[in-house]
């Protein structure tokens, strides 16, 4: 993987240029995908980044590997991948076979069901490349960010959960459980591969061992926006669940 | 929802910043001024410094140990 080199001032260009793969695990979005895929197209295009997107389909019951072909063929075979897989298989190793189909350098991982909205990511490039960073993190939690679609009960919670995390584990941003985030391609998978844990966990497990690793993070403000059309519930046991998992980090962590 | 959410914020925010320079002033400031002064009605006698708090602190622990155990139960039954 070729790194830019500090040392090295006397170049006046870097030697690679920056692709940017955005990998995509989906699963039922057969209505999101087109608009997320748009979305991606128009934002990045503006900002004439060089992008492709990979999909992770798992075999969703509604159609949504025949969506992702159709707007193969609209975006071109080099913009827009897919991987189909023969079902749910966890959140790691999607982003790990997605990084095998990847050719860009750096990896941004998002949710597809547009809680996340693409005019973020020219933010965050612009941030690593300020801070020359290998990870920039969207945050919620700081000015500027924040949340669209929540009551005061599901807010609260979150911001308690990642209190506590963030006591326990000290990982240095200040939003453990977001998923919208830019990675070097080499830091991801090597983070991926040292993660054991799962759902919410994984994502915080990320920013504890990057931190532990040494990487510099940089944060940018995002907005979540909680699923347009329903309702999205947080249940007493998934709430234990995250307490137990994020104790489990905080004991075996060396 | 935004609008009612930040009103309730900024009242906890407010609750807690009275109780904070209350509890304050009643520990640190009270016991150095003389016992028959007029601000001194305002503030309970002093033991109940140490009770509410160890109250407080006991009552919530039980609440959370009890949350927590009736959701593991209820985890385990469902398994």
């Amino acid at each position: 993987m070729s790194t830019k080199n500090r040392s090295d001032k006397s170049s006046s260009s870097t030697t690679t240029k920056d692709k940017y793969t955005i990998i995509l695990p989906t699963y039922k979005e057969r209505e999101n995908l087109p608009i997320i895929i748009w979305l991606i197209s128009t934002e990045l295009e503006k900002c004439f980044i060089d992008y492709e997107v990979v999909i992770v389909e798992d075999n969703s019951p509604d159609g949504t590997l025949e969506v992702a072909q159709q707007l193969q063929k609209i975006y071109g075979e080099d913009k827009i991948k897919i991987l189909s897989r023969p079902g749910k298989m966890g959140l790691g190793s999607a982003y790990m076979d997605g990084i095998k189909k990847s050719t860009g350098n750096w990896v941004i991982l998002m949710d597809a069901d547009l809680s996340h909205h693409p005019k973020f990511i020219p933010q965050f490039i612009e941030k690593q490349k300020k801070l020359d960073c290998e990870i920039v993190t969207g945050t919620r939690y700081q000015s500027g960010g924040g949340v669209f679609g929540w009551n005061l009960y599901r807010k609260l919670t979150s911001r308690v959960a990642n209190y506590i995390a963030s006591v326990l584990l000290t990982p240095g941003v200040s939003d453990l459980t977001g998923s919208f985030r830019l990675y070097r391609k080499d830091v991801l998978e090597k983070l991926i591969t040292q993660n054991k844990s799962k759902g919410y966990v994984f994502q915080v497990e990320m920013m504890v061992r990057a931190n532990q690793l040494g990487y510099q993070i940089g944060e940018v403000p995002i907005t979540f926006v909680d699923r347009i059309f329903g309702v999205s519930n947080l249940d007493s046991g998934e709430i234990v669940g995250f307490l137990k998992s994020v104790l489990n980090l905080f004991m075996n962590i060396e | 929802m935004g609008a009612s959410d930040k009103f309730i914020g900024f009242v906890m925010l407010l609750f807690s910043i009275f109780v904070f320079a209350y509890y304050t002033t009643w520990v640190i400031v009270t016991p150095f001024i003389v016992s028959d002064h007029w601000i001194q009605q305002y503030f309970l006698p002093r033991e109940y410094g140490i009770i509410i708090p160890l109250v407080l602190l006991v009552v919530g622990i039980t609440a959370i140990g009890t949350f927590l155990g009736l959701v593991m139960i209820k985890s385990k039954k469902n398994k």
